[in-house]
């Protein structure tokens, strides 16, 4: 139980990933599986965050020449993150345009009605 | 700290200008992708994409052959050092693979010439071309990189680009393929984030070679966080790679997007993931991890599995393209058998096999376009007789089938045999009971279409000699991939030493 309270941070980022990875495995509507999708990819960008996160430090910022000595909060989880939202925005656009895509050909964005309509 | 830093950071000191290959064809296949928009003229998009690949493929073999000189290098993306910069790592297996990636992209781009419009609308061909070069990229940096945050990004891209390839025909099946494909990637690379989050935790680095001495020095104790990564990885990347329970989205993709399409997926898309997970277990964790662990022997079981239930539903299938789709999980299956071995010549097999399929499985794919595109017809049912009719492709498919069966000499047999002897040499035996059984059903479904098409009275009547035969010209790139892959099984000996001079494993 300690080990869960003191890695609270890993705890909430895999409950978090694993609601986003049900939404997106179990629901049939594409929208809500594009959410399910977006809250698995930002509970990872949370948890890696949290990774290079000091409680009272602040970014490694030269400012007049010094930075300060007592340590920083580590930037490299921070930046790997901006490209992952990028990765994630990008994924998440493209699967909106199928959808609509979908949604002119088949009329709905139900997956299981879809699958429906090919016994047909 | 110091020690690793001198171990790794030996580059810069070299100006080999054969070092800048790995960067610049990646380069090189990216710019040039978003000119193809630009251009209208079918003529000129096809002059770009082939005179870009045909050049890649050019360096790629120069690279083979540096490597083979001088064996292997690394090499530092803007001259950051290695714990900041992103570094590419390039040996024998990625060399290889990465000619191997161009050379049949650029015969597949070759067959498309002749055929890619009758599928798809002519003001997307230009697209498709965009799409392609960006996936082949991609695919490359996969192979290339020595960073799993970047290797993550350009498995991304690759997803991406494949998705794209794909919903390029605007049919209602793909567009469904695609989302399904697109949603299960996407499920895999959150897995795989994940697994790089959890990797990034216990060793504070991203590239490869200082995650795995970070996690040599200090895993004490933490067996549990290392297992639930590695199986992250496992099944993030099996998910890309088609590994047996999860390759539900692949039957759909590869069968409704066009032959040519179909080819690229099938041949190279789903290999570049298989490379990057045998990276991952053994240049990141390695075998002193990995060994510890029940992950291996249950790639070994989904290998298996993939290997009889991938031929099972390949037989049961109607539609040719779908039956071919099923037979790429089959195939699939034998490469993650052979990493599921967890022995040096399993691991070599593994490598082989990647190159065996991509050569017999593109050829494959095009005979079928082929069929397809000159008939009309989708079943198997309706392609008897078609030897007559196109006796020279259909001959071709042949050849291919039969390496997939396992005929002598073919790469499929080379192959099969190998695995055979690195079961023996792990004590499996009853590992070879499973190779034979795979092979029988791989003989199954491929041996009725090729009988089918070239005997029997009732198929041959009334079919007119050559009636629907393509034009030598066509065939040319599907003769060139099928006579490359004879050789690959012909010249095995030396690929295979080749390849076991740059295997991860000791």
């Amino acid at each position: 139980m300690q080990t869960l309270v003191n890695n609270y941070m890993f705890v909430g980022a895999v409950i978090m990933f694993g609601i986003g990875f049900m939404i997106l495995l179990l629901h049939n509507n594409l929208i809500k599986k594009i959410i399910g999708m977006n809250i698995m990819d930002t509970s990872v960008f949370l948890l890696f965050v949290s990774l290079g996160y000091i409680k009272g430090k602040e970014a490694p910022i030269i400012v007049g020449g010094e930075i300060s000595k007592m340590g920083y909060v580590n930037p490299l989880p921070t930046g790997l993150m901006l490209t992952g939202i990028v990765v994630a925005v990008s994924v998440t656009a493209f699967m909106l345009a199928l959808t609509i895509k979908l949604n002119d050909m088949y009329g709905t964005i139900e997956l299981d009605e879809i699958q429906k309509m090919r016994g047909r | 700290m110091t020690q690793t830093l001198t171990l790794i950071s030996h580059t810069n000191t070299s100006t080999n200008f054969i070092e800048l290959v790995p960067l610049l064809s990646i380069m090189l296949l990216m710019m040039s992708a978003f000119v193809m928009p630009l251009l209208k003229k079918k003529h000129h998009i096809y002059g770009g994409a082939i005179g870009v690949l045909g050049l890649t493929g050019i360096l790629q073999l120069l690279n083979v052959l540096h490597i083979n000189r001088s064996g292997a290098y690394t090499f530092d993306i803007g001259h950051f050092p290695a714990p900041f910069g992103i570094m590419l790592k390039i040996g024998e297996v990625e060399s290889i693979i990465g000619l191997l990636f161009v050379f049949v992209n650029l015969m597949i781009v070759w067959y498309a010439y002749f055929s890619l419009e009758k599928e798809i609308k002519e003001n997307r061909v230009s697209f498709f071309h965009t799409l392609n070069l960006l996936l082949l990229a991609s695919l490359l940096g996969i192979v290339y990189t020595n960073d799993i945050f970047n290797g993550f990004v350009f498995l991304e891209v690759s997803t991406l680009a494949a998705c794209g390839i794909i919903v390029v025909k605007d049919k209602k099946t793909n567009i469904k393929a695609g989302i399904k494909y697109l949603i299960l990637s996407s499920l895999g690379s959150g897995l795989v984030l994940m697994g790089i989050a959890f990797v990034y935790s216990l060793s504070g680095h991203l590239s490869m070679s200082y995650i795995h001495e970070a996690l040599l020095e200090n895993m004490a104790g933490k067996h549990n966080t290392i297992l639930i990564s590695i199986i992250l990885f496992t099944i993030g990347l099996g998910i890309k790679g088609a590994m047996f329970p999860l390759h539900i989205w692949l039957p759909d993709a590869h069968a409704s997007a066009p032959s040519p399409s179909s080819a690229i997926l099938s041949a190279l898309v789903i290999k570049a993931p298989i490379l990057f997970l045998i990276k991952i277990y053994y240049v990141v964790f390695g075998m002193a991890i990995i060994g510890e662990t029940v992950i291996l022997d249950l790639v070994l079981l989904f290998g298996v599995l993939g290997m009889i239930f991938g031929s099972l539903f390949a037989r049961s299938q109607t539609e040719l393209k779908r039956m071919i789709a099923y037979s790429s999980v089959a195939q699939m299956g034998y490469i993650f058998f052979a990493i599921g071995l967890g022995n040096k010549l399993g691991l070599i097999m593994a490598v082989y096999h990647i190159i065996a399929h991509a050569l017999t499985k593109s050829s494959l794919f095009l005979a079928a376009g082929s069929f397809i595109e000159q008939t009309g017809f989708k079943t198997i049912d309706e392609f008897k007789g078609i030897g007559k009719e196109m006796p020279v492709t259909l001959g071709i498919f042949t050849i291919s089938a039969l390496s997939m069966i396992g005929i002598p000499v073919l790469p499929g047999f080379i192959s099969k045999w190998n695995l055979a002897m690195a079961a023996i040499e792990i004590d499996k035996i009853y590992l070879l009971i499973i190779l034979l059984v795979s092979s029988l059903l791989n003989a199954g479904y491929y041996f009725p279409i090729i009988i089918n098409g070239y005997f029997g009275e009732d198929n041959l009547d009334g079919k007119i000699f050559r009636s629907k035969s393509k034009p030598v010209k066509t065939l040319l790139p599907l003769m060139i991939l099928t006579i490359l892959m004879v050789l690959a099984g012909f010249f095995s000996g030396s690929i295979i030493t080749f390849i076991e001079r740059g295997i991860y494993l000791g």
